[in-house]
């Protein structure tokens, strides 16, 4: 099983059970990494001043809150750390609901809860108790130093960690506005006989993420044809004849062209950041 | 007499104001007793009229370095430990002082830009506190390496692309230790101390010797406080961008080889306990601390150029604005071949490719 991301314990009444934290779900989405279309070289990011145009290091970075446009107030981490943090490494049970009362809006992201070593007792006590009675626990948990509303569920022999949004990040604004439409009884019973044909349980087995595997396939045929764009072996790797690298670098910055802006740029960092010692 | 004995005799008066007649030209000098380095526990105090001393005798050797190129002037108007300014243009220069208009992409105009070539200029800089000199790697005269290039340097950075100007004489190579001495407060840079410069002095002459199996002579001088600068002086055939990949390319040619003792990062963190090798300063309107050009540092040291086959004798600390000229007189400046010494990296580069 992957690594846990979280450990600590459940917590109610006089009971705790130690538990860790596993992602239920992940995405398999294909990723790419940005490249320069001309050379093929993994593109770097930067942290750029357009003030200063300077690339700017971590610790010369700060936390700023736009209060209004373009004015900020500046958060230190002293001042983080003066923020209270109750739940760091317990998931505090406060009531036991109806699981059809959350509706699915408020559900973010799902966890799989583990039992820690020797609390499998206690741990199967919860889940057989919730799932004989068809509840749910809501409780908080702080994950990554936010703390977070979540609720606990039965599912397939395992308690499933749910984190939920707070009420206030559900918006209330529903971009909907139907009060006046009316819908006469025959169109109402042509839209039923349409839902009763396509009516079945629910079988995700069923469903695959097609994009994903077309751009597999894509993919594969590519490194098959040998249409590849690998990144020269310069820097970084390889040790590369010096003369034949000076040469490169000269070729390299003649395509550059003279009077282009971003290669201007390029030749002028850091104007008055750069601490010179020598 | 000549012009230097002349200048050095009228220096000698006990006056801390008076008017000093250079050649034809004269030039108000005030507050000679300023101290501009302070008195630390193994050194004496030394004043403006120390500095002016001092510019005046290396005069012979710094002007020529100086010739024709734009200059850069960081003036400590309150001693070494005070502000400093770092001045690029000068709004209304003395009729002595060789001022040319350049364009300047940060002004988003032209801008009148100082070129030294005499020795009234070198001492109205130094009236006015300009203590370290920074001039342009490349120079505003036409050479035989320069067929095709324009004398024109207003307007636009376009025009200044097309230009004299865009073409360095060198490819330098600016190294500074990130090694702390320890004493240092939080944030401050790196002290001058014995381990940091000579793994610094290591590393050039391996540098040299790298460069030197391309075929390429190469110059080196203190930077005056706590690493070394090298030079290689090329035919003007690169503009700024080509001679600032080839110095980058450089820099991670040595990096792959050295990878514990160099580092092109550049955060000042990730720098700790390595040799920065910085090749950013390869750039139209960048520039090093000249050859000579005295440095803010307590005991009152300059830029000094060395034999390579003395780098290792030396100390930063030899060098300071009372020994140098003395240094000089008796063993002349190992740089003064350094403009004729000149290569064509471009032919030798597809000489060494072929």
């Amino acid at each position: 099983m992957a690594r846990a991301i979280w450990s600590g314990s459940i917590s109610f009444g006089m009971v705790t059970i130690p538990v860790k934290l596993f992602g239920a779900t992940e995405s398999r989405d294909i990723s790419f990494n940005l490249l320069h279309a001309t050379c093929g070289t993994k593109l770097q990011q930067k942290r750029w001043c357009p003030t200063d145009e300077v690339e700017v290091p971590w610790n010369e970075t700060a936390r700023g809150y736009e209060f209004s446009k373009g004015q900020y107030v500046v958060l230190t981490e002293e001042d983080f750390e003066q923020l209270p943090l109750p739940s760091k490494h317990t998931i505090d049970l406060t009531a036991f609901v109806e699981e059809k009362e959350i509706d699915p809006v408020f559900y973010e992201k799902s966890y799989y809860l583990a039992p820690a070593e020797r609390a499998e007792k206690p741990y199967a006590l919860l889940l057989k108790a919730l799932e004989e009675k068809k509840l749910s626990a809501t409780a908080s948990i702080t994950i990554r130093k936010k703390e977070q509303l979540c609720v606990l569920r039965p599912h397939q022999g395992t308690i499933v960690l749910e984190t939920l949004y707070y009420p206030d990040e559900v918006r209330q604004e529903r971009g909907v506005d139907i009060g006046k439409v009316k819908v006469s009884d025959r169109e109402l019973e042509m839209a039923f006989t349409l839902i009763e044909l396509l009516k079945k349980p629910f079988d995700p087995s069923e469903y695959r993420d097609n994009y994903r595997e077309a751009l597999a396939q894509l993919i594969e045929a590519k490194l098959e044809g040998k249409q590849v764009v690998s990144a020269p072996a310069t820097r970084e790797t390889g040790v590369l004849d010096l003369a034949e690298a000076l040469k490169r670098s000269v070729e390299a910055a003649k395509k550059g062209g003279k009077p282009k802006p971003a290669s201007r740029e390029r030749t002028r960092p850091a104007r008055r950041r750069t601490r010179k010692v020598g | 007499m000549s012009e230097v004995g002349d200048v050095l005799t009228q220096l000698e008066t006990r006056k801390a104001r008076f008017v000093l007649s250079i050649g034809t030209h004269n030039l108000s000098v005030t507050n000679l007793d300023k101290v501009l380095w302070p008195a630390t526990a193994g050194s004496t105090a030394l004043t403006k009229r120390d500095l002016l001393r001092y510019m005046t005798r290396v005069s012979p050797w710094l002007l020529p370095h100086l010739a024709g190129r734009p200059l850069f002037v960081t003036r400590y108007p309150d001693g070494v430990n005070g502000k400093s300014f770092y001045q690029k243009h000068w709004e209304d220069p003395p009729e002595f002082a060789r001022n040319i208009s350049i364009y300047s992409s940060h002004n988003e105009g032209d801008g009148n830009y100082l070129i030294c070539e005499n020795l009234a200029t070198l001492l109205w800089l130094s009236q006015m506190a300009g203590l370290e000199f920074h001039p342009w790697f490349s120079r505003i005269d036409l050479g035989a390496d320069t067929r095709g290039l324009s004398l024109k340097f207003t307007g636009s950075e376009a025009t200044l692309d097309e230009s004299v100007l865009n073409f360095p004489d060198f490819v330098v190579l600016d190294l500074d230790p990130y090694e702390y001495s320890g004493k240092e407060g939080k944030g401050e840079e790196p002290e001058l101390h014995r381990r940091a410069f000579k793994r610094t002095t290591e590393l050039a002459l391996r540098l040299r010797e790298l460069l030197r199996g391309l075929g390429l002579k190469t110059f080196v001088k203190t930077s005056g406080r706590t690493g070394l600068h090298i030079y290689i002086p090329i035919l003007r055939t690169f503009d700024f961008d080509a001679v600032r990949n080839i110095a980058e390319t450089i820099g991670r040619y040595a990096l792959q080889q050295w990878p514990k003792d160099i580092t092109l990062e550049w955060s000042v963190e990730r720098r700790t306990g390595k040799i920065f090798f910085d090749y950013n300063q390869n750039s139209r309107g960048k520039s090093l601390a000249s050859i000579f050009s005295p440095r803010r540092h307590a005991l009152g040291t300059v830029s000094m150029p060395v034999e390579w086959e003395r780098l290792d004798k030396i100390y930063p600390t030899d060098f300071t604005i009372i020994t140098a000229p003395e240094l000089l007189e008796e063993r002349g400046d190992p740089w003064s071949d350094i403009l004729s010494s000149k290569q064509n990296l471009a032919e030798l580069l597809e000489e060494r490719t072929a």
